[in-house]
């Protein structure tokens, strides 16, 4: 039999997951609790951005310049050579110090709202492997990602628009895929910013009728569909495709809409800056303040972070944009009392050795590296965990990947030990048998 | 299902804070060596294992005593050889001075003395898993004979009804059967002259005689081998598709073995032992070969050889679990991988049978076979070549790449380069055509060098897997000789196979004893779903106590039962159930009974569904007359312009499955999938409204309408006759001239296109 869950979505996916979810009250009664955040938005920064030179501040390694002290083991999976000091310099910002360097202004200007976790790791120094495990809690690209879970977990609050978004990630379908929960809870992808939403969404806009023809088509259509329905005696997907039409109908517009940056003024514009990173989170931004439950924002094309070689010259280049567009989207979303019920996290699949590579470039590091949150539930203006002296390791209050999305789920009211899903003879979480709340960053 | 090898990694142990305590204090027991016993050696060193690991336990204080008076700290210290502990890298050095400070402090043991704990685990008790229902011989029953009945398996379902004071629905009128048997069988819906002149025949034989046409028409293959990829997982790719697991170029070889199988109704047990084995089956032409893409063409990880063995052996061992997966769920419905780190915690299935299951696969090797003649020696040397010529391309050019990470690249590609000159000499050249399959040859992992990790295959050799214990590699406990899964077989214990990767006994045994019945029932079951939209037990890939169990327990066994006494025929198994009345019903909603069995789960009626994404593309395609219906060959990209082939012939990506597949729920080839759950979307009206597919196929026939007459009623006419099959109503002719008052013939085409009647399946 299919399930009582199944069945439901089989034939009401049409009236949107809100409907769903009021029919499936009293079973499954999500959220598990009160959640702190209604949305999510990740930035994640493709590659493994360097934690040395942005958050993670280590004098010593200025002092063994060069130097591999003796004794201590810096070993990845490249040959690296001697310390690398960052060649930025790190002051302490906001009410409690927390040093963030001369790369990031902007962010360093709200550091007040960010919580800065100094002590992440993780456990595959590969890009795609280490890249699946953040996304989906497995280093196989085979299981749902996080924004499915919580999309199934949750629903969305506008029927009319997906629930999870994804804007960039290039051909990286397996990161928001919905792997063996319904397809539903899929990340639909908007590849690039383009001028028009249009262009942005497959199909979205129908190229040879105008609004009142296509309304025209419809109609028709639908009075057939319906005839054909009353004919047959009434059946359940009948219906809902009937309502799903209206949906899509409506989505157009929804989604025009929200994918629509005409609409924001000049100075918003030049807020966010005029980039692909600041359009997206933009976007993202305008997605959250619809209803839409999780964005996930990749920064570049490719794995732009994965700074082998000159960190010092490609870090000034990328961060001016990403700081200036992650600063405006917190900026921004507290400004319009957002922040507090949209939680942020920026970070990257890992991060960078302090050891050198090809002599002006960082190696992988899964050891320890630095991500950030911001908004619904954290608090901010702290710095949480510590590597150890070089930043090398994760050494005080370390958190896994797991414990991570532990956390993001909580702040979503997801217990994520009671977010499963029964596939292959067993449930599924997304934190697999692993995973601890950090509760020391909650507010 | 997998504790990833990653645990280790994850050790709260060598973090612990630097707090000075004395060695000789309890507390330092406490937190420095307790916590790394428990973590690092319970695993194989505990009183609640079957057997401790040589006899040791150190979850006692007896047992850690006498690890201390013996070799503990030399087996830390990886001194011996012989001796290194744990087996999975040696610990941190500060972890291993605390060691020492302990045991030079008196190795202090807070803990009572005790003896190893009576309650020893069950394990696994066969003989009661033995009496699942899904493992008993099935039989045949006697089913009452009414003049309802057609066929045996309405008189079970008549029974159940009349037990429950319901009736079963009226039979369905003609074009309404012609849709539905055509829409099963070949995916593809009737044509207005195909239902006319079945509506007219008024042979008491037409139906029957239909349903004989179907089966033999060569669309049939296409439509249900389309059913068996989904559940062979079938790709084109990988799921990601890097240096060491590139696309597989042939896989489409399969796919239409696959289709004549199907075609020629070869026999299921044959079907399926010749994608287990077919090169070492009785009767084995070389074309078989393609069968064998069932695990030739399996999901496959990357294996960046950089990484230490113990990553690159669990990523080995994730792709033998990806096989135990297809292979148990998928054909025998039962959730082997679930014992990957332990004995199964709901069915009877230890973790010695998946080890057991896993080594076949281990032993296995995937490589391209030529389809042409060739001896069994010539044919080894081109498969190692292959392989082992493809690797150590691969470690050449890693070596060669800028970021090197190996310590003296320049001798190991000396080395690798010499290897691969005398490999080219020594491997014979054989041209025309390949498919993607496997043989005989045991993969070991080779971690002899610290910078590189090296697959080791060894033609015609087999590999034992011991038991990774909790799933982890690093971490191997006993040897688990290749064999079926014990529940299974007729003796206590199972035998060991014998013969090579042990693949043919692996196919062999699914098809005998109680495995047979377990077999039986799981496709039974399968081709019942996908009949009725609904299968017998609602978990067609789980048969196990967390599974569901029939909603007709004696039909299912009647019928399976004969289907193996009809020599496990899929086209006898058709008959039977469409020549039935239970199939033949109306699909339409009846008040009394859909409050009683809301679900339909008796059977008072069809279950109507919408048409699948294949069927209603296929459709359209032959509505239109733009179906290109070629057989076979090379995919093609769906949304490639000018893509008219059947959907069963779409590129199918593992790492980038096609965006409309994926809107319209197919199945995610990464991974055995039970069945499919059928969506009905928002974003899927949005390709029916706004796609370039709809308006350009609604406009090429609305093309054909305009060109066949001058005449609207007759346009009209035509469109109704071609898209829905039937003539229109005064009242539809009337709707259509009103709408086309202000639309165009294009527009009024794709609403018929785009209605619900179209993608009904009722």
């Amino acid at each position: 039999m299919m399930n009582r869950r199944a069945f439901f979505q089989s034939v009401c996916a049409g009236l949107g997951t809100v409907g769903l979810q009021g029919m499936l009250q009293g079973e499954t009664a999500r959220p598990h609790f009160a959640p702190r955040a209604k949305h999510l938005i990740v930035l994640f920064m493709t590659g493994g951005p360097s934690q040395l030179d942005m958050f993670d501040p280590k004098p010593a390694l200025l002092k063994y310049a060069g130097q591999r002290p003796p004794g201590v083991d810096l070993r990845t999976e490249r040959v690296t050579g001697g310390l690398l000091p960052s060649p930025f310099a790190f002051k302490p910002h906001g009410r409690n110090g927390v040093e963030v360097s001369e790369l990031l202004p902007r962010l360093a200007a709200v550091i007040d709202d960010v919580c800065v976790v100094r002590s992440m790791h993780t456990f595959n120094p590969t890009h795609t492997p280490a890249r699946s495990l953040i996304h989906s809690g497995n280093i196989s690209a085979v299981r749902p990602s996080m924004g499915a879970w919580i999309s199934y977990g949750l629903g969305t609050e506008n029927t009319n628009l997906p629930g999870f978004v994804v804007f960039g990630g290039g051909a990286g379908g397996s990161l928001w895929r919905s792997g063996f929960l319904p397809a539903e809870h899929q990340g639909a992808q908007i590849a690039k910013v383009e001028p028009t939403p249009e262009k942005m969404i497959r199909y979205l806009r129908n190229t040879e009728l105008d609004t009142e023809a296509q309304r025209r088509q419809l109609d028709f259509m639908q009075t057939l569909n319906r005839r054909h329905a009353d004919g047959f005696g009434g059946d359940e997907f009948l219906e809902g495709r009937i309502q799903a039409m209206e949906t899509a109908f409506r989505m157009q517009y929804a989604a025009t809409d929200a994918f629509e940056l005409k609409g924001e003024s000049e100075k918003v514009r030049e807020l966010y800056g005029a980039t692909e990173f600041g359009n997206q989170c933009l976007l993202a931004r305008r997605c959250v303040e619809r209803g839409v439950r999780s964005v996930f924002v990749y920064y570049g094309a490719g794995q732009p972070w994965d700074d082998h070689t000159k960190i010092d010259k490609h870090l000034r280049g990328r961060c001016p944009d990403m700081d200036r567009a992650s600063a405006a989207l917190i900026a921004d979303l507290k400004q319009r009392g957002l922040l507090d019920e949209t939680l942020v996290v920026w970070g990257g699949e890992f991060g960078r050795t302090p050891v050198s590579e090809s002599g002006d470039g960082r190696d992988h590091n899964p050891y320890g590296f630095t991500m950030w949150l911001a908004g619904g539930g954290v608090q901010g203006g702290i710095a949480y965990g510590a590597t150890d002296e070089f930043g090398f390791k994760a050494v005080e209050n370390r958190v896994s990947v797991h414990d991570l999305h532990a956390t993001i789920l909580n702040r979503m009211g997801l217990n994520h030990e009671k977010l499963t899903y029964r596939y292959a003879g067993r449930d599924f979480r997304l934190t697999d048998v692993h995973g601890e709340v950090v509760k020391g960053i909650l507010s | 299902m997998r504790f990833q090898a990653a645990v280790v990694c994850l050790l709260p142990a060598m973090v612990l804070p630097l707090c000075a305590q004395e060695p000789s204090n309890v507390e330092f027991f406490e937190k420095k060596i307790r916590p790394v016993l428990a973590t690092r050696c319970y695993a194989c060193h505990s009183s609640k294992a079957k057997s401790p690991m040589g006899g040791l336990a150190l979850d006692t204080r007896e047992g850690t005593h006498r690890a201390v008076a013996g070799k503990l700290l030399s087996a830390l210290r990886y001194a011996d050889p012989a001796l290194q502990m744990p087996p999975g890298g040696k610990l941190p050095d500060p972890v291993i001075a605390d060691f020492a400070s302990w045991v030079a402090a008196g190795a202090t043991d807070p803990r009572e003395a005790m003896t190893p704990s009576a309650a020893k685990p069950a394990g696994v008790d066969f003989a009661k898993g033995r009496q699942w229902w899904a493992f008993q011989p099935v039989k045949e029953f006697a089913s009452p004979n009414t003049a309802w009945a057609r066929r045996k398996i309405d008189g079970f379902i008549l029974g159940e009804l009349e037990k429950n004071n319901l009736s079963p629905s009226a039979e369905a009128d003609r074009r309404t059967l012609i849709r539905r048997a055509m829409l099963d069988l070949t995916g593809i819906a009737p044509t207005f002259a195909e239902t006319e002149a079945f509506v007219k025949d008024v042979s008491p034989n037409a139906y029957t005689e239909l349903i004989e046409r179907l089966l033999a028409s060569s669309r049939y293959g296409e439509r249900w081998g389309r059913y068996w990829l989904d559940v062979a997982r079938w790709g084109e790719d990988n799921p990601t598709s890097e240096a060491t697991n590139p696309g597989y170029q042939f896989a489409w070889r399969y796919r239409d073995w696959v289709i004549e199988a199907l075609n020629r109704d070869l026999p299921y047990d044959r079907f399926v032992k010749m994608q287990l084995a077919a090169d070492q089956l009785p009767g084995f032409q070389r074309d078989d070969l393609r069968a064998l893409g069932f695990l030739g063409a399996a999901p496959t990880y990357h294996k960046d050889l950089r990484l230490s063995r113990d990553v690159i052996e669990t990523l080995a061992s994730d792709d033998w679990d990806e096989r135990v997966d297809a292979v148990s769920r998928g054909l025998l419905g039962l959730t082997v991988a679930c014992a990957r780190c332990h004995d199964h915690k709901f069915d009877p299935i230890s973790n010695d049978d998946y080890y057991a299951m896993a080594g076949v696969f281990a032993s296995s090797m995937s490589v391209r076979r030529p389809l042409s003649e060739v001896d069994a020696e010539t044919e080894k040397k081109i498969a190692f070549g292959q392989v082992r010529g493809f690797f150590l391309e691969y470690l050449i050019k890693l070596m060669k790449g800028e970021a090197s990470t190996v310590r003296e690249p320049e001798k190991k590609i000396e080395k690798f380069q010499a290897e691969l000159t005398a490999l080219k000499k020594a491997t014979p050249e054989m041209k025309g055509d390949y498919t993607h399959a496997v043989i005989d040859a045991g993969l070991w992992v080779d971690g002899s060098d610290a910078d590189l990790t090296d697959l080791d295959f060894r033609m015609g050799q087999h590999r034992d897997l011991p038991i990774f214990l909790r799933g982890n590699p690093a971490n191997p406990g006993a040897l688990s000789p290749r064999h079926f899964l014990t529940v299974l077989e007729k003796g206590a214990a199972a035998e060991p196979f014998r013969n090579g990767s042990g693949r043919l006994e692996l196919a062999a045994k699914i098809f005998e004893g109680s495995a047979a019945n377990l077999t039986a029932r799981v496709v039974v079951n399968r081709v019942w779903g996908w009949h009725f939209g609904k299968p017998l037990v609602g978990t067609p890939s789980d048969f196990g106590t967390q599974g569901d169990t029939p909603t007709h327990p004696q039909l299912f066994d009647d019928l399976t039962a004969r289907f193996i006494a009809n020599g496990w025929s899929l086209k006898w198994l058709h008959r039977e159930i469409m020549l039935s009345s239970s199939y033949q019903q109306a699909s339409h909603p009846r008040e009394d009974a859909k409050l009683q069995d809301p679900t339909n789960r008796l059977l008072w009626r069809m279950n109507p569904r919408r048409v699948d994404f294949e069927a209603w593309r296929d459709t359209i395609l032959a509505t239109t007359g733009a179906l290109d219906s070629r057989m076979g060959g090379p995919s093609v990209d769906l949304d490639a312009k000018g893509n008219t082939r059947r959907t069963a012939y779409a590129r199918v990506s593992r790492s980038r499955l096609n965006t409309l597949l994926k809107l319209y729920d197919f199945p995610d080839p990464n991974q055995h999938a039970p069945n499919r759950e059928l969506t009905t979307t928002p974003l899927q009206q949005l390709f029916v409204m706004n796609s370039g597919f709809a308006q350009e196929q609604a406009r090429r026939l609305s093309d054909k309408a305009v060109a066949a007459s001058g005449d609207l009623k007759e346009r009209i006419g035509f469109l109704y006759t071609t898209i829905l099959g039937r003539e229109a109503d005064a009242a539809e002719i009337d709707l259509a001239l009103s709408y086309l008052d202000k639309a165009d013939w294009a527009s009024y085409t794709q609403a018929l296109l785009g209605s619900n009647e179209f993608i009904f399946w009722p």
